[in-house]
């Protein structure tokens, strides 16, 4: 398995760049995953995304579905993308350190 | 927050009628009538008078770039250019000009592209990525399907069949295609259930979503070795590798139990008869790399019964609900096994509720 530093240890990853293993993740990690997903800076409105992303994943298991998300956040799914070119599941789920996800994506 | 450099997006597909022949934007929504001249080949005949000649052949669906610049080397050299792919992925060059049919064939054969598929005939069969790009098939896809079609090509290069017959492929019941809606499908199929990575499990899955992924409710949650993970209901479990698609730690792939199961009487046409999904017919065979000769001697069975014994115009199933199973069973000498009789959910309606019956 491949692995990358981040926040100055190294990290498991699958070829898609997601940690893999949840337990690790930290701000720092967030922070470093953040250059590889066209994000310059995390802003405070990032935060609020991954932060979010993050407490739901260790309350029920799971990442929450993208209307869940857009309303909790306050964030419209337009916005999601201008903060997280990638999209809500591979950028700011990779960056808030949840599992890949799966299904026919 | 700054932007990646403004990029184009949303822009859709080009806009079809770019790709219009001549003669087609001429005549769009004005066809009086088509016939087909031989196999392969039809004609549309417009209000205007104008006549456009179709030539249709097969193609494997997985072709390289080189193909298609040939495709388009044919296109260029006998009809300015155009050409069109049907939704059973055949090729087809439209031409205006009735003396280059015959060349057209000609050199279609010279390269490997038999002339055919329109009519009474077998199509191109639909199917999927099989060994050659999905993590959850139960079988190939473009293997079996070189296998069958040059078994049956006799049937796509000629129109001697009784009505249509359309033949699908698919690697694993996520069923992408048409294997649930064709005369005779060949479906890819586990006979185990998954084995569980517990040590990955918790890492790379989430645990709800699994659970719920379960269509008989096999699935619990269990900690194994002081590790949140699932146990799995070896008795309940169906192996329809669905908890496999949602988790990568619970993989059922195994190449000594996979295998093909054949399905028949599907149809998605309103003629004559109302749509019809496809049935178990043979619950079964085991993958027989590179050519699956038993997969190609049942389809090639199943295709001779119904071509001998249909009328004129009757599709598989139609043919089945007028004989009734047990007398397809009998005549296809396919066994009748526990595995065929429904037990999901709401079976019952699919159970004989009747004295009508054939011994």
């Amino acid at each position: 398995m491949p692995q990358i530093e981040l926040a100055g240890e190294m990290f498991d990853v699958d070829e898609d760049g997601f940690i893999q293993d949840p337990d690790r993740w930290n701000e720092e990690v967030a922070k470093s995953l953040a250059a590889g997903e066209g994000i310059s800076e995390v802003t405070d409105e990032h935060w609020k995304v991954i932060n979010y992303l993050r407490d739901y994943y260790l309350k029920f298991g799971i990442a929450p579905m993208v209307r869940r998300l857009c309303k909790e956040t306050g964030c419209n799914l337009k916005r999601i993308y201008e903060l997280f070119p990638s999209g809500p599941a591979k950028g700011a789920c990779k960056l808030a350190g949840l599992p890949k996800p799966t299904g026919c994506v | 927050m700054s932007q990646a450099a403004p990029r184009k997006t949303d822009i859709g597909p080009p806009q079809y009628e770019k790709f219009l022949p001549p003669i087609v934007k001429k005549n769009y929504g004005k066809w009086l009538y088509h016939e087909i001249l031989k196999p392969g080949v039809m004609v549309h005949v417009a209000e205007s008078g104008d006549k456009l000649f179709t030539v249709r052949a097969g193609s494997p669906r997985l072709i390289s770039i080189m193909t298609i610049r040939k495709f388009c080397d044919f296109a260029d050299k006998y009809c300015s250019g155009f050409l069109r792919f049907t939704s059973r992925n055949n090729v087809e060059f439209l031409l205006t000009d009735q003396t280059k049919i015959d060349p057209l064939i000609a050199d279609l054969k010279a390269v490997g592209f038999p002339v055919g598929g329109l009519g009474n005939s077998i199509s191109n069969i639909v199917h999927t990525q099989g060994w050659v790009h999905c993590h959850s098939s139960a079988t190939d896809a473009s293997g079996i399907v070189k296998s069958v079609m040059d078994d049956l090509i006799e049937y796509f290069t000629g129109m001697k069949l009784p009505g249509k017959l359309r033949i699908a492929l698919a690697c694993c019941l996520n069923m992408c295609g048409a294997v649930h809606c064709s005369d005779i499908a060949i479906l890819g199929v586990h006979r185990r259930p998954p084995k569980v990575q517990h040590d990955n499990l918790k890492k790379l899955c989430e645990i709800p979503t699994l659970i719920s992924s379960c269509p008989t409710g096999a699935i619990r949650t269990a900690m194994v070795d002081g590790k949140e993970s699932v146990e799995i209901e070896e008795d309940l479990c169906m192996y329809c590798a669905n908890c496999y698609t949602v988790c990568p730690a619970t993989a059922l792939n195994d190449p000594l139990n996979d295998g093909i199961s054949i399905w028949v009487g599907g149809k998605v046409s309103n003629a004559r008869h109302e749509p019809m999904f496809s049935k178990l017919a043979i619950p079964y065979i085991p993958n027989n790399p590179p050519r699956w000769p038993e997969v190609v001697s049942a389809v090639r069975n199943l295709v001779e019964i119904w071509a001998k014994d249909a009328r004129k115009y009757e599709r598989m199933g139609e043919w089945i609900n007028r004989i009734g199973w047990p007398r397809f069973f009998k005549k296809a000498g396919i066994e009748f096994t526990k595995y065929h009789i429904d037990d999901f959910k709401f079976a019952g309606t699919t159970y004989k509720k009747s004295v009508h019956l054939k011994y």
